[in-house]
């Protein structure tokens, strides 16, 4: 099993829905973005577009950050899912040079939103990450076990996120894929990403 | 029973509503030992359907915001402005309702109208219980911030009129073309916001073409199959030269349709008035099988003649296509090029698009019934008719639909569910258009002020807004602008405003420039400001109340009436609650509450109770009783019994959260089974501008007529005739999705998301534009008008604007410091505007929102 997400860059509308219900699921700290959308402009006025582009970690199949951690903290699960072991990182950021697509965040920032410190959401969930550690996304590793798809998915307004089994040829996500002509961020890269796009 | 036993852990899902904004998506709130941890859609509803924008899915933080007001406050300095610090002073809320209500015994014993009423438009919910409070205190004076001025006039006055509804949207699920002029539906922001993203990605999934006619290149423009930018404000031009096109070039029209749902055959006369039956004095229509003129009813549609030169009551007269044929000759794509600057191939392009995708004639089949099929949609909002020319842009984009009848039926333009039969086990909530004076459709559903047909006589006026002289006039300008006294004593208003009751409305930001809005508030005596934080606005009150966030409240009609904010298009009627998830904190009381403690105490319950019998339209077995005393609850429960049944009560909704049925083919798409026509010929305007003009012409307003005139113009904004040497770009405001209002500014997860777009703090500038002026990407400028108006932001060089446009996005800028995470975020755009009658329109009041300027790099400062 592989599990792996496709992002229909035509369906999206760039609402940040995914970046925000992120947020509130993991409680991240200030400047940690699991989920981020990204604007990019391509062509010359009149004959141009806008392109929204949401990125999150790619869950590579040979993830260079694992293979950059010296402890053994950054890690992959069986089922594709490259994780962190927050008891473990040392907060050395090798992970985050190697990282091609720089969706890894070290939680030395403030740890509140506000100035008067922690508001009762934050309390119970910011307060349970590690500081001067590593972060980033594990595809909501736990509500994937519970059988409930990823945050981001669940939530997004527009349906452009599909999560699902890249290994299993007859997966929804395998099916756009192979029918929408689905493809990585930065193929050259080497990394063979689990996150694929949908052309616009 | 057993005091010892340990508490049970605290672990639910609530269902609710949001109201980050007025979408009012349906929610489940995750409650974890008494902390909200999740807020997540309600997949129950059709209201978000299960999902949520980014701003419903961060308004924890909004809750939690540690800046919340807690306590009531009390003004110590008597002075008011904006660098005056109030010198707040905690008081209990005993003192500030006492001291409230007695203001309010006093105004109401002398002249009732002296109190405004001002809400803001974030939660829909406040409109039902500020206007009950307001009817039944007697006054008419309810204001609704920025809201109208800006985006609604216009939109909402003119789909009320042609589409029964407040606003419109392409039938999604099967609309093929869709041209969205300045308009946001289903890219994360307006009515049914999450629900549209969803509904229109479907849409173009399926492969429904959209067009998007913009300034600016983000949101619906991005997700457009094509962007045609334009000069800004001249939707107008470029809808007038494609319905010419249409009309007389290619001779495209559904002519059953004009026949029988427009006023397209009644005979218009050389005073451009309905040539009328002498006996009955209905509009006369030509039968070509009787060869002769009969009044519209009697009349087979099918007979009617749309063109020819024609005699009726000894009159020369022209059905009023005729009419409109011959004078959308004048708009030629070539005229509209060089006034929009899109090409007349273009213009000519999409016109023929537009008219061969309608395939006029067809029908198609839904759940058994067959409906006429008309798959186009013309959908404007904010951007096309944010102008001086308001009526006009609106009703010249609206001719695209009402030309190829694509109105009210599959596929086509719809109004926001303006006819629904109620849940089946009641008949209620129940209301369909009906036919009004000659025949022309009245709503059957509106939200506030007056219908938006037949419209009322204009009479000197007794409104602060002075709504019922210019009595198509909406939101107001004349409570704030720097004319209202000028335009006060000029019609001889008797009585001035004295006290402000607001409720969440940061109208400092949200209506025009500061210094203008600052000296109307300061005018008032005194000023109650309920709100969720201390805004600018709110710095201005005598007495500040703070409010329950959405997650404390209750709103029996969340998202009610339906021609608001549910998804229109076939699917399900929905009628969701808002509930309280957590306590409120401190000395934090629902204004609902409030209202209903402030009536009690100057002695009008039972005022109160009949105006919430009539605004609630409870039946008869549900009807607050005489002077009885109620909780908002009972209240509540009241309209969920009298809609649902005995056995749905409040206690029933706040289990399940919601109520829905199917809706029906005939519902939705009721245009043929409803005897309603719609006006193509604006007859009515000759009339109401010769009785406005009656009453201001003696006073020293003359009326300009070229507004007034049955059929559509193009009449320029200040802006496109300011011909100052420098003043060479024309500044606008856009929807950003990540914000709503002022409000949302101080959510630090939004201020995140924000802080990281290219386009939501900054100034959008074509990147050869800014070239040209020697500019690089990030410099400091000022933008200054004419009239010496200015801001102060950083250029972003892009290419998805037009050369000669602006783009500032929200309503951002806070200086103050009750909103600490808001303040010095953005650019405050509305600093630009001027507010007066010179910058509105004279038919709907609708503020104009370009402004020319000039922009100067600002030196670096040390």
């Amino acid at each position: 099993m592989r599990r792996g997400m496709v992002i229909d860059l035509r369906r999206c509308t760039g609402c940040y829905g995914c970046q925000i219900s992120c947020k509130a699921e993991h409680g991240t700290p200030p400047g940690v973005l699991f989920a981020r959308v990204l604007k990019r402009e391509e062509g010359r006025y009149p004959s141009m577009r806008l392109l929204f582009l949401p990125v999150l970690c790619n869950h590579c199949a040979e993830p260079p950050c694992v293979e950059a951690c010296p402890t053994g903290a950054s890690f992959k699960w069986e089922d594709g899912i490259v994780d962190i072991d927050q008891d473990k990182c040392v907060g050395c950021r090798s992970c985050m040079m190697a990282c091609p697509y720089a969706n890894r965040y070290l939680n030395d920032s403030p740890q509140n939103y506000f100035e008067q410190g922690a508001t009762p959401f934050e309390a119970a969930r910011t307060a349970r990450h590690q500081t001067d550690v590593v972060m980033k996304c594990n595809f909501c590793r736990d509500r994937v076990r519970a059988g409930k798809p990823p945050a981001c998915v669940a939530n997004c307004p527009t349906a452009a996120r599909t999560f699902g089994d890249l290994d299993d040829p007859a997966s929804e996500v395998s099916r756009l894929i192979q029918e929408r002509g689905g493809f990585p961020l930065h193929p050259e890269a080497g990394t063979r990403p689990s996150v694929f796009y949908l052309p616009p | 029973m057993n005091d010892l036993a340990t508490p049970i852990r605290d672990d639910a899902w609530i269902p609710s509503s949001c109201a980050l904004c007025y979408g009012s998506c349906s929610i489940l709130a995750h409650r974890v030992d008494g902390v909200v941890v999740k807020v997540e859609g309600n997949p129950q509803s059709v209201v978000g359907k299960g999902r949520l924008c980014g701003k419903g899915a961060g308004g924890i933080m909004t809750h939690y915001d540690p800046n919340r007001l807690k306590t009531p406050l009390r003004r110590t300095n008597p002075k008011k402005g904006l660098d005056e610090d109030p010198r707040w002073k905690e008081i209990t809320w005993d003192d500030a309702l006492e001291e409230i209500a007695a203001r309010l015994r006093r105004i109401r014993a002398e002249d009732s109208r002296k109190l405004v009423m001002q809400r803001t438009t974030t939660v829909t919910a406040s409109r039902l219980p500020m206007q009950t409070f307001a009817a039944a205190f007697g006054t008419p004076n309810l204001s609704t911030a920025g809201g109208g001025l800006h985006c609604g006039n216009g939109a909402h006055l003119l789909s009320g009129i042609m589409h029964a509804s407040w606003s419109v949207v392409p039938d999604f699920e099967y609309c093929n073309y869709a041209i969205y002029f300045g308009a946001s539906k289903g890219h994360g922001a307006g009515h049914a916001s999450a629900s549209n993203m969803g509904l229109a990605a479907e849409a173009r999934a399926r492969g429904m073409k959209l067009v998007v006619v913009d300034p600016m290149c983000n949101f619906a423009s991005a997700k457009a199959s094509e962007w045609v930018p334009l000069r800004v404000g001249t939707d107008g031009a470029l809808a007038l030269a494609m319905c010419n096109t249409m009309a007389n070039e290619l001779g495209i029209y559904d002519a059953a349709y004009l026949q029988a749902k427009t006023n397209a055959p009644y005979l218009i006369g050389p005073d451009k008035l309905y040539v009328r039956d002498p006996a009955s004095g209905k509009p006369l229509v030509w039968d070509k099988a009787a060869g002769a003129a009969r009044p519209y009813t009697d009349a087979r549609p099918a007979d009617t003649a749309l063109e020819g030169e024609l005699e009726a009551n000894g009159v020369r007269c022209q059905p009023a296509f005729q009419k409109l044929k011959d004078h959308l000759r004048r708009f030629s794509p070539e005229w509209g090029e060089a006034i929009s600057t899109v090409p007349a191939t273009t213009i000519r392009r999409l016109a023929r698009e537009f008219a061969r995708e309608a395939r006029i004639g067809s029908t198609i089949v839904v759940e058994g019934v067959t409906l006429p099929y008309r798959p186009v949609a013309a959908i404007a909002f904010r951007g096309a008719q944010g102008h001086k020319n308001s009526v006009y842009n609106f009703l010249a984009i609206e001719l695209l639909n009402q030309l190829v009848g694509a109105a009210d039926v599959v596929g086509s333009c719809l109004g926001f569910n303006p006819a629904c039969g109620g849940f089946p086990e009641t008949g209620r909530p129940r209301y369909v258009p009906s036919a009004g004076p000659d025949g022309l459709m009245t709503v059957g559903m509106w939200m506030g002020y007056h219908y938006p047909y037949p419209i009322a006589e204009p009479r000197m006026p007794r409104n602060l807004g002075l709504q019922d002289l210019f009595a198509m006039g909406m939101t107001s300008p004349f409570l704030d602008s720097d004319d209202r006294e000028q335009m006060w004593s000029r019609f001889e208003l008797g009585y001035r405003p004295e006290m402000m009751l607001n409720f969440g409305a940061n109208l400092l930001m949200s209506i025009a420039n500061r210094e203008t809005v600052a000296r109307s508030l300061a005018a008032y005596e005194f000023m109650v400001s309920i709100d969720l934080f201390e805004t600018e606005t709110t710095r201005f009150a005598d007495i500040v109340l703070p409010d329950c966030s959405y997650l404390q409240t209750l709103d029996s009609r969340s998202n009610f009436p339906f021609i608001f904010s549910l998804p229109a298009g076939m699917g399900e009627w929905c009628w969701p609650i808002r509930q309280p998830v957590l306590a409120p904190e401190g000395g934090q009381r629902r204004f609902q509450d409030v209202l209903l403690e402030l009536a009690e105490r100057i002695g009008m319950r039972a005022d109160l109770n009949a105006a919430y019998n009539a605004s609630m339209n409870l039946a008869p077995e549900f009807r607050l009783q005489g002077e009885r005393r109620y909780t908002f609850e009972e209240i509540c429960d009241a309209e969920l019994k009298s809609n649902f049944g005995p056995g749905r009560g409040l206690d029933w909704f706040k289990e399940h959260g919601l109520v829905k049925w199917p809706k029906r083919p005939e519902e939705v798409y009721w245009r043929p089974f409803v005897d309603v026509r719609v006006p193509v010929y604006w007859e009515f305007m000759v009339p109401l501008a010769e009785k406005i003009d009656a009453l201001t012409a003696p006073r020293g307003l003359k009326l300009p007529r070229e507004y007034y005139e049955p059929l559509p113009d193009f009449l320029p904004c200040a802006s496109h005739d300011c011909k100052a040497p420098g003043f060479d770009l024309t500044a606008f405001y856009y929807r950003d999705s990540i914000h709503t209002n002022s409000f949302t500014m101080e959510n630090p997860w939004l201020d995140e998301a924000a802080r990281l777009d290219p386009f939501s703090y900054t100034i959008a500038i074509n990147a050869d534009t800014a070239t040209k002026k020697g500019l690089a990407d990030g410099a400091l400028v000022r933008v200054e008008t004419e009239s010496g108006r200015s801001v102060e932001g950083r250029v972003r060089l892009t290419q998805a604007i037009h050369p000669e446009g602006l783009g500032i996005a929200a309503c951002a800028g806070h200086w103050g410091d009750g909103m600490p995470v808001a303040k010095g975020k953005g650019v405050f755009f509305n600093g630009l505007l001027d507010l007066d009658w010179e910058h509105v329109s004279p038919v709907n009041l609708n503020l104009d929102l370009c402004a020319r300027v000039r922009v100067t790099p600002v030196e670096a400062r040390r």
